[in-house]
């Protein structure tokens, strides 16, 4: 009996920004719907991730609140999570814009959007250095941000571990007994 | 100035000087805070009014080269124990460590994390203070174990008390009786 798999994107509802994104996403949209607290979530296709942020930069939304990753293991894909908030246009501060992307685990790369908004820059550092996932375009991929350079290293091959991932163990410092 | 023959015979032989560099030290510790969480809360409100910590002589000072406590207040990352041994090398001797909180003792809430790593694995720590987080008492407490220590006499502050609860605590449940020992299994028929 196979594991119920975890839902892609909420289930569908009622938004006040759904036609818009319709409308201005065009083909991109794969799925929508609405989170629990309210907000609207699309699933768009990995390789059309800078079109989409450049529409939602046109739509009023400034700055990217959060970006991350999930890692769905058992079935070797990475679910990449854009949140975009708004400070500058009043009648969208009570917005959050999630965008979902899913790239497979064995090969995870996606483009940067760095340049679009400058403030997902730290994001996907830190996103690449806890998952391992690839931004093309962003200068600083492959060096340590956050984590300290001797830690999480493969002590036979000297290539880097990635924390957040499922597969990770923690190595035993004693803090365990 | 030049000290008279006989005063300075005196404290050479007759007086231990060194109790009296003990005592110095004993009313002066003046720690410094490494504060990486929410426990330097509490290291506040021990050195405020409410408990006022200098009583002991124990000023809150913020330089590591003028201080000989380092006191460690919170969770200790691997990039932050480099920061830990550089501040403990800077400090003139005689110096002292308390590890304050669960975090600095035993890894804390993150006990099982990648990037944490215990206070005695980089410096020699003389007080654990345990508590999540400890109280304003456990601090002062923890200095007064730094006084025991440096008059020679390490150990607890405070013993326990032992008291007596049975006149006021009903008395525990006795343990179920164990069932009567089963008969002998008969042997299977072959």
């Amino acid at each position: 009996m196979a594991a119920k798999l975890p839902p892609k994107c909420p289930p569908q509802g009622d938004h006040p920004l759904l036609e818009k994104v319709k409308q201005t996403f065009g083909s991109a949209v794969l799925n929508h719907g609405v989170t629990p607290e309210g907000h609207l979530c699309v699933l768009v296709p990995p390789d059309k991730i800078r079109d989409v942020a450049a529409a939602v930069k046109n739509m009023g939304f400034d700055h990217v609140l959060s970006l991350s990753a999930v890692d769905y293991a058992a079935e070797g894909r990475f679910m990449v999570t854009y949140i975009f908030a708004s400070y500058l246009t009043p009648e969208l501060r009570s917005q959050l814009l999630h965008i979902r992307a899913e790239i497979p685990r064995d090969n995870p790369k996606i483009a940067s959007i760095a340049d679009i908004y400058p403030s997902a820059d730290y994001e996907e550092r830190e996103c690449h250095e806890m998952f391992g996932i690839w931004f093309e375009g962003n200068p600083h991929m492959g060096k340590r941000f956050l984590l300290d350079p001797d830690c999480c290293v493969d002590e036979k091959t000297g290539k880097p571990l990635y924390p957040l991932r499922k597969d990770y163990k923690v190595p035993d410092w004693g803090l365990t007994g | 100035m030049a000290m008279s023959q006989a005063l300075r015979e005196f404290l050479l032989k007759k007086a231990k000087l060194e109790s009296l560099f003990k005592w110095g030290v004993r009313w002066s510790l003046w720690p410094v805070h490494l504060v990486t969480s929410c426990c330097g809360v509490e290291v506040a409100h021990a050195s405020g009014p409410g408990f006022d910590a200098e009583r002991w002589g124990v000023l809150p000072f913020h330089t590591m080269r003028q201080s000989n406590v380092l006191l460690v207040e919170g969770t200790i990352t691997r990039k932050m124990a480099k920061v830990l041994k550089q501040v403990y090398e800077q400090m003139p001797e005689p110096k002292y460590v308390i590890a304050m909180g669960a975090c600095a003792v035993r890894g804390g809430l993150f006990w099982n994390s990648y990037h944490v790593v215990q206070v005695d694995t980089v410096v020699p720590v003389d007080v654990y203070i345990s508590g999540c987080p400890p109280t304003p008492e456990a601090v002062i407490r923890a200095f007064m174990m730094v006084h025991n220590k440096i008059k020679g006499k390490p150990g607890p502050y405070v013993e326990p008390v032992k008291v007596d609860l049975t006149p006021f605590l009903p008395p525990p449940p006795k343990p179920p009786a164990k069932p009567a020992p089963q008969q002998t299994q008969q042997a299977p028929a072959a």
